[in-house]
């Protein structure tokens, strides 16, 4: 059994497929080249339209829930003369479930072919959850009397709980890649970062630049992922917690979010007025401009629609303090502004200028290739029949370095 | 990636050096495109300003007067229908060759704006005044000929939603005056006769290539007016009698269902083959469920029914692109 779930080769064949494609649109290749590519690069996973995803995968939840209520069933009432107690049955319940649900996901898998068609991310959602469920109850069994959760953030033991969630959610991200799993890790991660914090007063000053610290860090792990050979596998993953990592920073260094949530962890009525006020005034006009320069300067729209989200939450978070405008005044200039913007924009950006571009994506007219003469060419090469021993075009690694906003 | 993807299309003889070279520099030099970004706030932009504007209406509505108001209604609706006239395509039966964006929003924008004049001044001066029919009739027409006449798909389910809505409302005071019963049970009668109506019209005009492509239209609309018509006799309680008999209606849809099936593997289309699971699936729990209560003892297999049933749709679905006969290119 390899450590992916999915066929890797599979992966990449798809992503030659659309690269194709994309360049046939432009007109790099042929039609002929691009079918002849879709040819020499087949793929077999099952992939339907979303609208039979989204029933797909509702249905197996569906049926999951209903074989789940027949195994609990079986379980409560099948040994009922022995001594077990309930809290054994339901830790029964959910591992057999647990089990089954993952046997099924492996066999569906390799035998159907699924990547991310509904069934198999319902079948992993809920074996997840029946896995999370059986830590859980195994908790409450090994621990004399459970214990409230508020009761164990306080002596700053949450963590113990929460680690194990993480280590299982990690493990499944690296068999099964799927982007949710990796939201849920990078929320798991921050929540303990957050239940080491919390408990001590130091602590719980220095949240936000806990929280920050916290999302670099862990922005920095993602970007040195991106560097592996497998990193085509994960990169649906990688993306979503870089953009969660993104908005986390953002928001922690937030003026808005800093001062109502320390309102809130004062147990205060109004939020007042927070320390080092002056330096989050700048966190939250400063990181979004930040996002915007970096998104445009490296092509990455990870950054630029973070950026642009920030944006508009400092506005409101500006909003929220100081009423500057009446809203409809407010509306209509900024209305206004927009398009008077985005019109220029689109408008001085037609030819290109400074790498930016206001034509869509691979529109022919960024050619900057001569097909004609390289077709000839081609042609040419293919009679000759040249053999290249040691062709190698830039190892073969992915030297990319950062999501280069290929869509 | 480039470079991985450019290897391994190099390895296969696929593309010739020097065009693997030209799309590695186009690919290292290419612009970044801002084209979706702009034109979302272009959008935006759009979006607030008009709701500022109107809020801006609406709070100096006094000094401005209700006959500015519905002059620049009327106007920007006039513009609309005026654009949408002036690049105007000969009229065909068919599909329009050569449609333009620019006057499909446009007659689109006058449309909506023809129908909040009218509510304003129904609204504001009473104009049709409690002949109700008359206010929806009217925009319903406009729609229907401006459907077939610009060949717009968007403004001919808006004429038939508005069709429904007239039938609606010219059959609901009949019904409350003759039988002096306001729940109005045979509306889901006359639902069901419109849903049906509307899909065969559909129908005929798939088979007589009369507009070819609005059927799509009518029998999706149709369709799920007649099957909800039928929901509704199937859900409604004890006390409030549906104009059907639940079990006549489970049996209806059943059959709707299948003709849908059937239209959709005819049409290699998939929204109406989920359409016909759904509702299907819905009959057939309610047929079950009475089946149970009919006969005393069999409470056990409501367990395995569903279950089973659900593994039954997800293999359905899973087996969908055989069922629709593969056409993976047409979509939906």
């Amino acid at each position: 059994m390899t450590r992916k779930a999915y066929n890797e080769q599979g992966i990449f064949n798809r992503l030659v497929q659309d690269t194709a494609r994309r360049w046939a649109k432009t007109g790099l290749l042929t039609p002929e080249q691009a079918e002849s590519v879709r040819q020499a690069f087949p793929t077999d996973f099952y992939e339907p339209h979303l609208f039979v995803k989204v029933a797909l995968f509702l249905f197996t939840c569906f049926a999951v829930s209903g074989v789940s209520g027949v195994v609990f069933l079986f379980v409560s009432q099948g040994a009922s003369g022995g001594s077990h107690s309930w809290e054994w049955r339901l830790l029964l319940g959910c591992m057999l479930c647990g089990v089954g649900t993952f046997v099924l996901l492996e066999t569906l898998i390799t035998s159907n072919h699924l990547y991310r068609s509904g069934v198999d991310n319902a079948l992993l959602y809920c074996g997840l959850g029946y896995a999370g469920a059986t830590l859980l109850s195994f908790y409450s069994l090994a621990l004399p009397n459970f214990v409230d959760p508020e009761i164990l953030l306080g002596r700053g033991v949450l963590w113990l709980y929460l680690l194990p969630l993480l280590v299982l959610v990690v493990l499944a991200a690296i068999r099964y890649a799927d982007p949710v799993l990796g939201a849920v890790s990078f929320f798991l991660y921050l929540g303990i970062v957050v239940t080491l914090l919390l408990p001590s007063a130091l602590g719980k000053a220095l949240l936000p630049f806990g929280l920050m610290l916290a999302c670099a860090l862990a922005y920095q792990v993602v970007q040195w992922l991106t560097r592996r050979p497998d990193y085509l596998y994960y990169r649906t993953c990688v993306r979503t917690v870089k953009v969660l990592a993104l908005a986390c920073f953002y928001l922690a260094g937030n003026y808005l979010v800093v001062r109502e949530v320390n309102a809130l962890l004062l147990g205060l009525p109004n939020s007042v007025q927070i320390s080092f006020a002056p330096l989050f005034y700048l966190f939250t006009v400063a990181i979004p401009l930040l996002y915007l320069y970096l998104g445009l300067r490296r092509a990455d729209r990870i950054f630029l629609h973070t950026g642009l989200l920030a944006l508009a939450f400092s506005l409101f978070t500006y909003r929220f303090y100081r009423s500057v405008l009446p809203p409809e005044w407010a509306l209509t200039l900024g209305g206004a502004v927009l398009i008077v913007v985005a019109g220029w924009a689109m408008r001085y950006l037609r030819p290109a200028r400074h790498g930016l571009t206001a034509e869509p994506a691979d529109s022919p007219g960024l050619s900057i290739l001569n097909l004609e003469s390289v077709v000839m060419s081609h042609v040419a090469a293919n009679t000759m029949q040249a053999p290249e021993p040691g062709f190698q075009f830039g190892g073969g690694s992915s030297g990319g370095g950062g999501a280069e906003g290929k869509y | 990636m480039t470079d991985k993807i450019l290897a391994s299309l190099r390895a296969l003889h696929l593309i010739s050096e020097e065009q693997a070279a030209g799309i590695a520099t186009y690919e290292r030099e290419k612009p970044f495109s801002l084209y979706y970004e702009l034109r979302t706030l272009l959008s935006l932009g759009v979006t607030l300003l008009s709701t500022g504007l109107g809020l801006l209406i609406y709070q100096n509505i006094d000094t401005l007067g209700h006959g500015v108001i519905v002059g620049l209604i009327a106007l920007v609706s006039a513009a609309g229908f005026g654009y949408a006239y002036r690049k105007r395509q000969p009229f065909t039966w068919q599909q329009n060759p050569n449609p333009s964006t620019g006057a499909d929003y446009a007659l689109l924008l006058g449309c909506l704006t023809l129908l909040t004049l009218l509510g304003y001044l129904q609204y504001q001066y009473n104009l049709f005044g409690t002949r109700y029919g008359l206010l929806v009739l009217l925009p319903t027409v406009v729609f229907f000929v401006c459907a077939y006449r610009f060949d717009h798909r968007g403004v001919l389910s808006m004429a038939i939603t508005g069709l429904a809505a007239w039938v609606g409302v010219s059959i609901a005071p009949l019904s409350a005056f003759t039988q002096n019963d306001f729940a109005v049970p045979h509306l889901g009668a006359v639902a069901l006769v419109l849903g049906l109506g509307l899909a065969a019209v559909g129908l005929v005009s798939e088979y007589q290539d009369r507009k070819k492509h609005f059927g799509y239209t009518y029998l999706l609309l149709g369709s799920n007016v007649a099957l909800l018509a039928a929901c509704t006799a199937l859900l409604s309680g004890p006390y409030d009698q549906g104009f059907m008999p639940p079990v006549l209606a489970a049996l209806l849809i059943i059959g709707l269902s299948a003709a849908l099936v059937w239209y959709a593997r005819r049409t290699h289309s998939y929204v109406f083959v989920l359409l016909g699971a759904l509702y299907g699936y819905v009959a057939v729990t309610y047929l079950m469920f009475q089946v149970v209560e009919l006969i005393p003892g069999l409470e056990g297999l409501l367990f395995f029914y569903f279950p089973l049933s659900t593994v039954g749709v997800v293999l359905l679905l899973l087996n969908l692109k055989k069922i629709v006969a593969s056409h993976d290119e047409k979509g939906l």
